[in-house]
């Protein structure tokens, strides 16, 4: 799965430890999910989703071998 | 997230002193080839089967023994526990998902190693393989644990 999570990131001008602390989790896990290491819950998505006020749909792609 | 069987992260601290004095005396009492004579004391054996050293054989025995290996191994494995099984303090479902890759690493890990000692080792030195896997499963997951957290 790819993710535009350090596009968004950047245009709010955020580092991953201001994402993480917004968000509640640990800076591990969003270096692991913007690499595409780790595949976040529905939870977790919808939640980054909502801070950039976006739709998940636009932050998350799901690719051809998924 | 709900994370079950986790303790508080308060733990964590403590654990780590408790695990490293236990390895750091562990190691010393590997040294002394497991002859120490400290802390003997009378303790109660729910079985006693060593005949070659007392006549005291059966169930439910007082006998003496000295404890400093007992306290020893109780550290490295309270302290591994309190270590391993504590909260981070950012505990998320990322952190919860390595702690569970690590564990399954470590488990396949160590019996592979074991596997292949209890092939290519023999008789009593076979006692010492026995001490160390008492304590390499929850050390393995430790240190690949805290790698995986590190390296990402």
């Amino acid at each position: 799965m790819k993710n535009n999570i350090k596009i968004e990131r950047a245009r709010y001008n955020m580092t991953q430890s201001d994402l993480a602390e917004k968000i509640g989790v640990s800076r591990q896990s969003i270096n692991a999910i913007e690499k595409g290491k780790y595949v976040p819950s529905t939870l977790l998505a919808i939640k980054i989703a909502r801070l950039f006020q976006m739709p998940v749909e636009d932050l998350f792609m799901i690719e051809e071998n998924d | 997230m709900k994370t079950n069987y986790l303790i508080s992260n308060k733990y964590k601290i403590p654990g780590w002193i408790l695990l490293i004095v236990g390895l750091i005396t562990g190691a010393f009492l590997i040294t002394s080839e497991f002859e120490s004579d400290l802390l003997e004391v009378n303790v109660l054996a729910i079985f006693n089967g060593d005949s070659l050293f007392s006549d005291n054989e059966g169930f439910f025995k007082i006998i003496e023994n000295s404890i400093v290996d007992e306290i020893i191994a109780l550290c490295i494995i309270i302290g591994g526990l309190m270590v391993g099984f504590s909260k981070e303090k950012v505990e998320d479902e990322f952190i919860y998902k390595l702690r569970k890759d690590s564990l399954v690493w470590a488990i396949i890990f160590n019996y592979i190693v074991l596997i292949i000692m209890i092939v290519f080792i023999y008789e009593f030195t076979f006692f010492n393989v026995l001490v160390y896997n008492m304590f390499t499963p929850l050390l393995v997951f430790i240190i690949r644990f805290n790698f995986l957290k590190f390296k990402s």
